[in-house]
């Protein structure tokens, strides 16, 4: 997987500090396990923190905080296994941040009927700071053309599709803020399956699909 | 080199040298060395963040007694100490505020990714002198810039409330970070 389309400096910044919203801190974390470019720009992003915290005036801790360290360090470590490289070769695996709020399979999530051709399964626990959840919409589809309230972002599992940004291809991301209008059409073969994370409701353009929009419920 | 930008580079080596001493020997002088230095800087930057002294307290406790607990998987070549324990803080803070419990072992897995192999020929890795670099690069940063850069790291605001309490327009906060994201990058590219 070479990643083409990849996370905006913002987003990168926002993840580095913690303050990506945790939505779209799921969505980006999904790219980083597939795109190495994108986890070198975070090392940057990390170091700047780390600067930071380097920086800060040192300030008072409690006078027990210390003895309490000594104690703690005294107690023997549990055997604990280091953290494993998430596994990226299974087929009907979803990535390793999706877990926690999919389960584990690709091909055993709940499904439910969005629109003709279109399905979606929400994350299976709230998160805070907008909605998450998986879509998969069907070959050769168009999605009606639409803006956002304020931010979206979306990395492609599996298929394609193209929009006016170009083509969307496996591990691409998609990070776009309430100015960008799109239609994505997804490649023939099959499904485009992606998750996304919103923070506002999307807004389709055009009557017709407006009186829609609720059956969309995105 | 000037002579503070070689203090601050040895300074690097000499904590990269006390946690290798952590991690070879469990060598607690050598740690509570690091945590004396250490945690009242991360006292100060999560209090930026949580806002209260005991929270604040208790994620300083558990960041430092994970140093200790991972004292093995920190590898000097790929990062300053201080920017690995500001990823700890970082993610327990994201695990604690937003009850996410997997978020800490999520993340250090993607981290992990890199420590096996490096691809498109980046390496992640943060050489002693670039602590300095960068702090100056930051501090080059036009006044807004570095104050967005700082407000967002240290105290966790997002971009709308950065928006909100500066009443200026979303799109400018985040052309600005972008601005302030490339001057850094390049300084960075172009340090020896």
């Amino acid at each position: 997987m070479n990643p083409v389309h990849h996370l905006d400096a913002t987003s990168l910044m926002s993840h580095a500090a913690g303050v990506l919203p945790t939505a779209f801190a799921v969505v980006a974390a999904t790219h980083l396990s597939v795109c190495a470019q994108c986890r070198a720009q975070l090392a940057l992003a990390e170091r700047i923190g780390g600067v930071l915290l380097g920086k800060q005036e040192p300030a008072a801790t409690a006078d027990h905080a210390r003895e309490a360290m000594l104690e703690l360090i005294k107690v023997p470590l549990p055997e604990k296994a280091a953290p494993s490289a998430p596994d990226r070769d299974h087929s009907d695996s979803l990535p390793a941040p999706l877990r926690p709020y999919f389960g584990e399979s690709l091909s055993r999530l709940p499904w439910r009927f969005v629109a003709p051709g279109i399905r979606r399964v929400a994350a299976q626990r709230e998160v805070s700071g907008g909605s998450l959840m998986l879509l998969s919409v069907a070959p050769g589809k168009s999605i009606p053309e639409h803006t956002h309230g304020k931010n979206e972002m979306t990395c492609i599992l599996r298929g394609a599709y193209d929009d006016i940004l170009g083509h969307f291809g496996p591990g691409d991301l998609a990070d776009l803020d309430g100015e960008t209008t799109h239609q994505p059409i997804t490649s023939p073969g099959t499904p485009c399956i992606c998750v996304a994370a919103t923070d506002a409701p999307l807004r389709f353009k055009g009557w017709l699909v407006r009186t829609l929009q609720p059956l969309f419920n995105l | 080199m000037s002579a503070s930008q070689v203090s601050e580079t040895l300074d690097a080596h000499y904590w990269a040298t006390q946690m290798q001493a952590v991690a070879r020997a469990r060598d607690a002088q050598s740690f509570m060395r690091i945590y004396d230095h250490f945690a009242p800087r991360l006292q100060r930057y999560l209090l930026g963040l949580v806002k209260s002294q005991a929270a604040a307290e208790e994620l300083v406790q558990d960041a430092m007694l994970r140093v200790w607990a991972r004292a093995e998987s920190y590898d000097p070549a790929r990062a300053n100490l201080v920017t690995w324990i500001f990823r700890i803080a970082r993610n327990l803070y994201v695990d604690r505020a937003r009850s996410e419990p997997t978020w800490v072992d999520v993340q250090e897995g993607i981290e992990q990714l890199d420590a096996e192999r490096t691809e498109f020929g980046m390496s992640s890795a943060e050489s002693f002198n670039d602590e300095m670099q960068l702090l100056d690069a930051i501090n080059s940063l036009p006044a807004l810039q570095a104050r967005l850069v700082r407000m967002s790291y240290l105290e966790a605001k997002s971009h709308s409330e950065l928006a909100d309490e500066l009443s200026m327009p979303l799109g400018t906060i985040k052309s600005s970070l972008r601005r302030a994201f490339a001057k850094l990058q390049s300084a960075m590219r172009s340090a020896p």
